[in-house]
């Protein structure tokens, strides 16, 4: 049976191929993405490791503040701990760090340097001592003037500098000029580039950028020779009881960690696509295999005629499976090498990457087998079991085709399916059971099962005539030819459809939740917020805010009502309520550290909005309130109410917050308000705020501008554009323009999940390409008959291109149909969770181009067997008997 | 050329030759043919296997091509024609009829009968159509797919549709071959009553002297050249005369 079973195989070697195409599609994907990943870790620890390397130990604030995204951000230290850090027994040398992202590269184009999703761009000292500061010189030297600087030179390259060449510099202070007078790179000779966007100044002048008077962010020390860094580290532990020491090594492997934490984020993102691709390519299998098995029923009758048992039928089918899987599993592991060298050329573009060609791991290596093997035979289970019910007389009679049937048994598990998965979804929407997501997962699985394979037959035959229907008047025969070929094997044209029905769902999701939120946004903007004019920051690193001189100017301008800014600081709530929560989740690993352990006490991190309390409200709609702007005294805050009744907390509580700067603070909760107009849940008093926050946090992150009745809107925008004209990052935008912003990296996302969602979606085609290949084969000579009776090639093409379009079109419709119910099932849950915020809404144009691309993508698919349909030999078709 | 032959003749070949291979393993289907079909009359092809009738009737039918000499349909000759030409011809000037699975599954019988014109674009003669159906008698099963008739009237489906077209000459090719006698009888006898007396062409390659008898005109064919002819036909005369041949 084994020898059966691979002679079928080689008989059939195109067949092989575009079978496991789709396999191998997937897994390449899927291996490319783990083994790049696994490459940019290695490449980021070992720039980071050498980077830090001739660091021994890391003197720090205690104070920390939790940023969300791994991210955090520390108290700074006074300057005047170096010279006592420098007394202490086995310190060589011991030197001030200044390390902050509060300033932008202005390139010679006059526009920043680098995205908001990419590295960073960091502002650093010089530090003096060749073991301390970070890679090396490589042209030019040090800064040694406040308005000298040194730049690495990826960045430099980027932003169009060379050495002599005046830098400006973007930050909240304004735009400065700056003299660069060297570069520098990663690495023991300086040849490396980071990726992050690397400016180096004096000390002076970095802490001035950094707003850091008399501060720094650490202190590095190097030790003397013959002091082991665990000896520095306790000796400096005991000598600076406040601080918090850290060894060089545990320093470098934590930066090691957060890098590689968010590669790792990304890398599990990227993969969830490359296993939607799996999984359409299931169907893809699944329909190969049954037609396979449909057009082989002749010779597996004979095998039974001729006492081939039933198991033995079964095993000859999932032998071919697992050979499929396996040629196909070794083939993605080889396209995912060649996938992630591909990428790796990309990303080297960005930052040095170890070089050499990227080696698989041996978990890259099982998953790829695991996944590809077991995905290819459980996909061909079904019809392999289908194949052993073929009676041996079956040899006998007419070849017997795919043909399926609207059974009973179809519509009720189908209906059972729908029911199943319909309900896991409700489940998981509602936040049931542990893991609701899992069920919503799962629910989503189930209920495209039903609608797409179990009950998509029923519907595929009256949809494809219904389709054709409008072309078929008079004698057009072609369309009609078509639509009858889709509906002549409903359960060969359903699973076709579904494959790419899976990509469209999740496109129309996407595109429909992304059209809703931008909807919402705009909504939101234009019903709460009463502005003219928003003066708004296009960059989100901490502390490149809008300069706070900003507003006064703005004030100024005549014709200028309000001018309101706003500040964004994170903070920790450490009432019983957050505490509870802090405690019910799963403890952090505890770090080993030396001198003062991490200050915050348990809570929960968030984040607040510093107001202006008599122009915000002004501005701002935040629906009813308890209390007035006027209670928000300094000292007190305001919360929405949900978030208060949630916590318990009634207007003059005095609530525990945590700051990374004044620590435990007791706030008099002095307002509430139920309308959350997009901004914060908490709003804090500038004065409050300003207190309690780091330096970084204080800058606007954005000015709403209210001009007096019957001021020149147009006058006032001209002079407010004067105030932020030197500050590349900052705009004064009107509220149409405020609320494109606001939703502007959202379309960046989208892109990126339509360009990996184009994965699913080419499988999906392969998979259309494939049925109609093995359709055109089962006709021949039906074809040759179309053919000698005088049908041209042209018309036989169109033929079979138009049944690839109504497949096209019925999974695109069915995909759009699920699409609209899960978008519409999510809008519910939102809505309910915050009423009246949430704007369901049909991106119809988009939708309308989502179908057409389908269609097209139908004409493309059907290319390849078209051809080879119009190329038969009449013939040979015709006298196949 | 012989302009005599094209002016009465339906169709015909002149010093048709067909050869697969080359050298040692060169096969000579058809060695300098040259005949001609009259109108308004039913010829009948016959010969053992490998005589080269069919691949005569693919030749004529301008579903294959010669390796020297020429056919004609009409006036028309076929060796000149691109690919696309020979394609209309076959849907406007020939009408066909196959042993088996001569009818698209997909298609009503009616759908069948004038897939030619649809193909076209052309409308069909509703008064042609008319008499060709109530010929055929299968009025009452327009409307049924193929796998719905049985084997006779899905090969009397098929004549119709070669007919529909009111084509310059009807190829049928064994259309006897997978009918029971009763079926096959009144498949020939429908073919008769449409060359007497609707004045169609029909060649029909057949190994069936019975079959044959049906004809006008009966060519025997043997190693690719034409052996014998018989005008008026009988099935005792036609069995006669193969043995005679085939001795």
């Amino acid at each position: 049976m084994f020898r059966v079973a691979l002679k079928d195989i080689l008989a059939r070697k195109r067949r092989l191929v575009t079978t496991g195409l789709a396999i191998i599609l997937g897994i390449a994907f899927l291996t490319g993405t783990q083994v790049l990943s696994g490459v940019l870790k290695e490449s980021i620890e070992s720039l980071i490791g050498t980077s830090y390397q001739g660091i021994d130990a890391v003197i720090r604030s205690p104070e920390e503040q939790d940023l969300g995204f791994g991210q955090k951000i520390r108290s700074p230290i006074p300057e005047a701990l170096v010279a006592q850090v420098d007394e202490v027994s086995g310190v060589r040398k011991a030197l001030g760090v200044v390390e902050t992202t509060s300033a932008q590269l202005v390139g010679t184009n006059g526009k920043i340097v680098g995205s908001n999703f990419g590295p960073p761009t960091l502002v650093y000292n010089w530090l003096n001592d060749p073991l301390l500061q970070v890679g090396k010189l490589t042209e030019g030297r040090i800064p040694t003037e406040t308005t000298e600087m040194v730049l690495d030179f990826t960045s430099a390259k980027d932003a169009g500098y060379k050495v002599g060449d005046q830098v400006t510099v973007s930050s909240q202070k304004g735009s400065e000029k700056f003299n660069l007078v060297g570069l520098m790179g990663l690495g023991k000779d300086g040849t490396l580039a980071g990726g992050a966007k690397m400016m180096f100044f004096t000390t002076p002048t970095a802490q001035r950028l950094a707003q850091l008077p008399a501060q720094f962010n650490y202190i590095a020390v190097a030790a003397q020779e013959g002091t082991s860094q665990e000896v520095l580290a306790s000796s400096l532990a005991t000598a600076l009881p406040d601080a918090q020491v850290v060894t060089g090594e545990k320093f470098t492997r934590e930066n090691q960690k957060s890098v590689s934490k968010f590669v790792d984020i990304l890398t599990t993102f990227v993969s969830v696509f490359g296993y939607v691709a799996l999984f359409v390519a299931c169907f893809i299998i699944y329909n190969t295999f049954s037609i396979l098995v449909a057009q082989r029923t002749r010779e597996t009758a004979l095998l039974r005629a001729i006492g081939a048992k039933r198991k033995q039928v079964l095993l000859a089918i999932v032998l071919e499976a697992v050979l499929v899987g396996l040629v196909a599993s070794v083939l993605g592991l080889v396209g995912g090498v060649a996938l992630a060298s591909v990428l790796k050329a990309f990303v080297g573009t960005l930052f040095t990457v170890q070089s050499g060609l990227p080696t698989l791991t041996s978990r890259a290596i099982a998953t790829a087998f695991i996944v590809g093997i077991g995905v290819t035979v459980l996909s061909g289970l079904v019809p392999a079991w289908r194949s052993t019910k073929v009676p041996p007389i079956a040899a006998l009679s007419d070849v017997a085709v795919d043909r399926s049937s609207v059974s009973r048994s179809r519509i009720i598990w189908g209906t059972l399916f729908l029911v199943g998965g319909t309900t896991l979804l409700g489940l998981g929407l509602a936040d049931a059971g542990p893991n609701p997501l899992v069920l919503f997962g799962l629910g989503a699985v189930l209920f495209l099962v039903s609608v797409a394979v179990i009950l998509g037959p029923l519907i595929a035959a009256p949809f494809s005539r219904f389709l054709v229907w409008p072309f078929t008047r008079g004698t057009a025969i072609t369309p009609r030819l078509a639509g009858e070929n889709a509906a002549r094997n409903p359960r060969r044209t359903a699973a076709t459809a579904a494959a790419l029905t899976i990509g469209v769902t999740l496109v129309t999701l996407i595109a429909v939740m992304a059209s809703s939120i931008k909807a919402s946004v705009e909504s939101t903007v234009n019903s709460t917020i009463s502005a003219d004019f928003v003066i708004n920051s296009s960059t989100f690193s901490i502390g490149t805010g809008i300069p706070t001189t900003a507003v006064v100017e703005a004030r100024a301008v005549p014709g200028v009502a309000l001018a309101s800014p706003v500040r964004f600081a994170p903070f920790r709530l450490t009432d019983s309520y957050s505490q509870q929560q802090a405690a019910a989740k799963p403890a952090k690993e505890q770090q080993s550290l030396l001198g003062a352990g991490d200050a915050a006490p348990p809570g929960e991190d968030t984040f607040m909005l510093g107001v202006e309390p008599k122009s915000y409200f002004e501005i701002n709609d935040v629906g009813t309130t308890a209390g007035s702007p006027k209670d928000l005294l300094p000292g007190t805050f305001a919360a929405e109410l949900k978030e208060a009744e949630k916590r318990g907390w009634k207007l003059g509580d005095k609530v525990p917050v945590y700051f990374a700067k004044t620590g435990v603070q007791e706030l008099e909760l002095a307002m509430t308000f139920d309308q959350n107009s997009g901004g914060g849940s908490y709003l804090l008093p500038l004065a409050t705020f300003e207190a309690n926050v780091l330096a970084l946090f204080n800058t606007d992150f954005v000015v709403y501008i209210k001009t007096e009745p019957g001021a020149d809107l147009a006058q006032v925008r001209k002079q407010l554009d004067a105030i932020v004209a030197d500050s590349p990052a900052i705009s004064v935008q009107d509220l149409g323009e405020y609320a494109d912003a606001q939703t502007a990296p959202f379309d960046t996302f989208l892109a990126v999940v339509y360009g990996l969602l184009g994965l699913a979606v080419i499988i999906a085609l392969i998979g259309i390409a494939n049925t109609l290949s093995l359709s055109v084969l089962e006709r021949t000579r039906e074809l040759g008959l179309l053919r000698a009776v005088g049908m041209s090639r042209k018309q036989l093409r169109h033929t079979v291109i138009g049944e690839s379009m109504i497949i096209a079109v019925f999974g695109t419709a069915i995909g759009l149909t699920i699409g609209i119910i899960f978008s519409f099932a999510l809008s519910v849950v939102i809505s309910a969770d915050s009423p009246g915020i949430f704007k369901y809404t049909l991106p119809v144009n988009q939708l309308v181009i989502i179908t057409l691309v389908a269609a097209l993508a139908g004409v493309l698919a059907a290319l390849a067997p078209a051809w080879r349909a119009s190329r038969l030999d009449v013939l040979k078709a015709v006298s196949s008997v | 050329m012989s302009s005599t032959a094209t002016e009465t003749a339906a169709a015909g070949s002149i010093e048709a030759s067909k050869i697969y291979g080359d050298g040692e393993t060169e096969i000579r289907a058809l060695d300098e043919v040259t005949v001609s079909f009259e109108q308004s009359r039913f010829t009948a092809i016959m010969g053992p296997s490998g005589s080269g009738k069919s691949t005569l009737m693919h030749c004529l039918a301008g579903l294959d091509r010669l390796s020297s000499g020429r056919v004609f349909i009409g006036d028309t000759y076929l060796d000149d024609l691109s690919e696309s030409q020979l394609t209309e011809l076959r849907r406007d000037k020939i009408g066909f009829v196959f042993q088996a699975f001569n009818l698209i599954p997909t298609l009503s019988a009616l759908e069948n009968i004038t897939l030619p014109m649809d193909l076209a674009g052309r409308k069909p003669d509703k008064q042609w159509m008319d008499t060709v159906i109530d010929t055929v008698g299968l009025r009452p099963r327009l409307d049924h797919r193929p796998s719905e008739l049985s084997g006779g009237q899905q090969q009397r489906v098929a004549v119709a549709r070669a007919l529909a077209s009111q084509p310059q000459i009807v190829f049928a090719d064994e259309p006897t071959g997978n009918l029971d006698s009763r079926s096959g009888t009144d498949l020939l006898d429908f073919m008769r009553h449409a060359v007497s007396d609707l004045g169609q062409t029909i060649v029909m390659v057949t190994h069936d002297p019975s079959a044959a008898a049906h004809s006008d005109r009966v060519i025997f064919l043997a190693d690719g050249k034409i052996r014998d002819e018989m005008i008026e036909p009988t099935a005792d005369r036609v069995l006669d005369l193969m043995k005679q041949l085939g001795d």
